[in-house]
Formats: structure tokens, C-alpha cells, sequence
């Protein structure tokens, strides 16, 4: 067909003044080199989580900045900011997808966790990702880390599979962090152990561990209670039981539960005289504590109790007097280990790769005398997971 | 427990007596960007407070610091912390401190209320740290 220019010209005649204003249409190009550099090193917390927000609602179009700054600053150097505003985020973009199960599958990612949320967050909407979505969780069911194992079983739970519920944990803040999840996102759990989170008052060398999980409880229930909240229309409880009993009495009424009343959870009657905290995204949480007289407890909840010969125990504790450790070792950004004992006066935190070797050997000594018990597994655990942290 | 901490406190405290406050109250609303503040919180704006917490930078280093962020959770195990779930504590001009582990004890004047840098908010709870115990 032989086309007329005059027709050509009356064309661009028209479209000419369209074309000027398609900037406008589409709106501003946005910069996510830009954004992402923003969302990483701002100085400002409040900057960072602002432009988070904006890098993970900018969906597959940001994720190659995200990726190459990353690549170029090293992927742990990602802030926890970025990583669960773009697990937040509702996309299923492809990319997405792809660079959260890149993040969850890496088990140096000291991120993992969130990213592991992000796609269980998403199993519902996956479309056709969902099956891999949900082997990844089945394959992080039992992950030595109890968030990246809770927001694994999550996924699956969210994903239809109410078996997970029932696993083993063995974690007291798993225990309440999965329900919490699931009723955060309408699926109505087992409401016992939120309830049990409510009254938790255990702590960890001064660390209020309970008492943490009980305020992220308590927003949770208060959420999903609404109007029916024993305070929904202000007041205030009378005292602690009579906030347990309120609380169970609402959450049974609406949920047809037959729920018991929580008792309150206080740390052992034992004076302990030091402890280890190693918390760890990538092997796991380990917690030790013990007495002056070699009583020694295994779990955030001390719930585990080994006695090591008063002859051994001596040898131990000589070995630890001598230690002389600063407060602060290598810049902790997620990982840490942290020693407290009363005498001498010690508390220092650690980050990987900066525990001195004289407190490396200690606890390698602490690690025999715990296998001298009897118990191998707490002790190889305890070995494992030092060598994240021993200084190179 | 948490819910203990929602009472409203019978304190008979001298003048200048620090006002005992904990997350369980500066944490316990949904934070959305310009809404109104809960009378709870917006109450101790200006009080002289004590607060327990986890110290952390507001910028990687190793470096001792002026300022720093007091939180609630020493794990990220709940997340990114919210805004209200942070008190942004500043000590005076040429004092500084190492981030200690564990928790710590924060004492100064709290002021609550947003405080906006480039269009964004980037705190609500601001506090003139006198000690770090």
C-alpha cells in the first residue's frame, strides 16, 4: 500500500503533542543504583528504611541494583532494612522471587531468615513457584537456626501443610513465633502456646527473652482480638493474673479453643555466676550458663542441666579467671558471640572471626567438659559453632 | 510480664526522679507515618525517663559514638525495628561511648513526636542521653 504523506504528516500532527507528554505519563524514571545505594549506607536509620521501602515496591525493575550492589560490597553487607522490606513487599515478580530463594538458600547469608519469610509470605500468590517455594521450606524444616526453621515451617503451614505445626521445637521463641506468624496472617493456629508467650518472664544472662516474645504476643493477640480485647475499651489490669485470665478467657471466647490458663515462666532458683550466648543465622542459637560450683545449663531456657566433676570444673573456671576480654570484638553486624561472667567482672561481644584464641580455647575447654558429662551432641554443637567466631 | 507494663504506674517520684519506661508502652501501637500518637506516649514527651534497652549504631563501625540506637530486640529475631520501636539517643556534644553488649540502662530527657529529614521521618523518640549504665 502506498502510503500518502500527507496523511504522515497528519499523524505526527496529532501525535506530536502525546509524545511530549509520555514523560509525564510514565512518571518519573526512577534511579535504583541511586535508591539502593541510599538504602544501604544512608546515614540516617529512618533514611534507610524510607528508601527500603521504596527499592522493594519497585519490584523486578530494582532488583539488578540491588543484586550489583551486593556483588560489589558483599551480600552481608546488605542491611536487614532492605531485606525484609522486600520480603514484606506482595510482588511475585520473577526476579523477586529469584533473589529472595538466592538469599534463602545461603547459608553464610546472615539475612536468610527474612528472605526465607518472604517467600513463605508469597506461597499463596506464587502461581506456579509455589512447589519450589515450598521444597525450599520442607528443606529448612529442621535448619539448626530456629527463624530460618520457623519461617521454613510458616511457608509450609501457609502452604496447606498443617503438619508443621506438630514438629518437634524444641526453642522456646519458636514455640510462639509460629503461631504468632500464622495468626498475623489470619490462619487461626493453636492459640496455647501465644497464650503460654504471654506470661514468660525467663531471661538470659539480664537478656529478657520472655519478655520480649510476650510484647510481640501481646500486639499480636490485641490485633486479632479487636473489640473483644479485655482493655479494648481502655482500663487497665488489675495485675499479672488477672491479665493471664482476662486474656484466656477473650481468646477461647473467640476462638472455640479450649485454652488453659498460662502460668508465669520465671528463670530457675539457681545463682548463676556466667554464661555464653552464640546466636548465629547461620548454625544456630547455643546458650550455656552455669554456677561457681559446676552446675551447667544448656538453652535460652536452661532447660537442659549437666553437673561437671567439682575436679574438672576447678580446672575450668582457672582457665577462665585468667581470660581478659574487651567489650567489644570486630564490629558485629548480625552474628556475635557474648561471654559474661561475674568474676573477674567480664562482658564482650564478639563478631565472626574475632574471639580471641585464648577464649577460643577456653571454650573449646568448656566444650570437653560438657562431652565429659556425657553429653557429645551439646558438645560438638558447641565446638561447630565456635569456629564461626575464632579469630583468623 | 508485658502486660504488667501497660498498667498505668502509681509512682510517687521525686521531681527529678527518672520515669521508668519500657517498650511494652513505646511499642505497643501500630506506627503508620503521620498518624497521631497515642496520649500514652505523647504524655512523656519532655519527662525525664529511664530506659532499658540494647544499644546499637546507627552506622557500621567500631569506633566509640555519640549517638546511638536503643532497641528492644539485640537479635533482629522480629524484624526490621519500627520507629516506634527505636529511641534515638544522643549524648552531650564531646562525650562518647563504646556500644556495650548486652542490655543497658538509658537515662535523659525523652522527646516523642516525628522528626523529618528530607521529606522522610526518621525518628519519633529522641533522648538527651545523661547515662549509659
Amino acid at each position: 500500500m502506498r502510503v500518502n504523506a500527507l496523511h504522515v504528516l497528519l499523524v505526527l500532527a496529532v501525535a506530536s503533542p502525546l509524545l511530549a507528554l509520555l514523560p509525564l505519563i510514565q512518571g518519573p524514571v526512577d534511579d535504583w543504583p541511586k535508591e539502593v545505594e541510599r538504602a544501604c549506607a544512608s546515614p540516617r536509620y529512618g533514611l534507610r528504611l524510607a528508601a527500603a521501602r521504596k527499592v522493594a515496591n519497585g519490584g523486578s525493575a530494582a532488583v539488578p541494583a540491588v543484586v550489583a550492589w551486593a556483588d560489589k560490597n558483599g551480600r552481608n553487607a546488605l542491611p536487614q532494612t532492605l531485606v525484609d522490606a522486600i520480603a514484606d513487599a506482595a510482588t511475585t515478580e520473577a526476579p523477586v522471587l529469584d533473589l529472595l530463594t538466592m538469599w534463602a538458600a545461603d547459608r553464610d547469608f546472615y539475612w536468610r531468615a527474612s528472605a526465607l519469610r518472604g517467600l513463605a509470605l508469597r506461597v499463596r500468590t506464587a502461581g506456579y513457584r509455589r512447589v519450589a517455594i515450598l521444597k525450599l521450606c520442607k528443606a529448612h524444616a529442621d535448619d539448626p537456626a530456629w527463624l530460618a526453621r520457623t519461617h521454613a515451617r510458616f511457608g509450609l503451614a501457609l502452604g496447606g501443610d498443617d503438619g508443621a505445626m506438630a514438629l518437634p521445637e524444641s526453642d522456646p521463641r519458636a514455640r510462639a513465633r509460629l503461631p504468632l506468624l500464622l495468626l498475623q496472617q489470619g490462619k487461626l493456629p493453636p492459640l496455647q502456646p501465644l497464650l503460654d508467650a504471654l506470661g514468660d518472664e525467663r531471661t538470659f544472662q539480664e537478656t529478657p527473652w520472655g519478655q520480649q516474645a510476650a510484647i510481640e504476643t501481646h500486639k499480636t493477640l490485641k490485633a486479632w482480638l479487636g473489640d473483644d480485647h479485655p482493655l479494648a475499651k481502655g482500663g487497665a489490669f488489675a495485675d499479672t493474673a488477672q491479665a493471664l485470665a482476662a486474656m484466656q478467657a477473650a481468646c477461647s471466647k473467640k476462638s472455640g479453643q479450649a485454652l488453659t490458663l498460662p502460668q508465669v515462666a520465671r528463670d530457675r532458683d539457681v545463682t548463676l555466676a556466667g554464661g555464653v550466648e552464640l546466636l548465629s543465622c547461620k548454625n544456630g542459637d547455643q546458650f550455656v550458663q552455669w554456677t561457681d560450683d559446676g552446675r551447667v545449663f544448656l538453652g535460652v531456657d536452661a532447660a537442659r542441666e549437666l553437673t561437671v566433676p567439682a575436679a574438672a570444673w576447678a580446672e575450668v573456671s582457672k582457665d577462665r579467671t585468667a581470660l581478659r576480654l574487651p567489650n567489644a570484638m570486630g564490629a558485629v553486624v548480625c552474628d556475635s558471640i557474648r561471654l559474661r561472667w561475674a568474676a573477674p567482672q567480664t562482658h564482650g561481644k564478639a563478631a565472626p572471626a574475632s574471639l580471641p584464641a585464648d577464649a577460643t580455647n577456653w571454650l573449646k575447654r568448656l566444650a570437653q567438659a560438657i562431652e565429659d558429662t556425657g553429653d557429645a551432641k551439646a558438645a560438638a554443637d558447641l565446638r561447630a559453632g565456635l569456629e564461626q567466631f575464632a579469630s583468623r | 510480664m508485658a502486660l504488667r507494663l501497660l498498667l498505668p504506674a502509681l509512682l510517687l517520684l521525686a521531681a527529678d526522679d527518672p520515669l521508668k519506661v519500657g517498650f511494652a508502652k513505646l511499642a505497643s501501637f501500630d506506627y503508620q507515618e503521620g498518624m497521631t500518637l497515642p496520649k500514652e506516649v505523647t504524655d512523656l514527651d519532655e519527662k525525664l525517663v529511664e530506659i532499658r534497652g540494647f544499644m546499637q549504631r546507627e552506622v557500621p563501625g567500631s569506633e566509640p559514638v555519640n549517638s546511638f540506637l536503643l532497641i528492644n530486640d539485640a537479635c533482629g529475631c522480629n524484624g526490621t525495628p519500627k520507629l516506634n520501636e527505636i529511641v534515638f539517643c544522643t549524648l552531650p556534644d564531646g562525650v562518647t561511648t563504646d556500644i556495650k553488649p548486652g542490655v543497658v540502662t538509658v537515662s535523659g530527657k525523652l522527646y516523642v513526636g516525628e522528626e523529618n529529614e528530607d521529606d522522610v521521618v526518621i525518628m519519633i523518640y529522641q533522648l538527651d542521653a545523661d547515662t549509659v549504665k
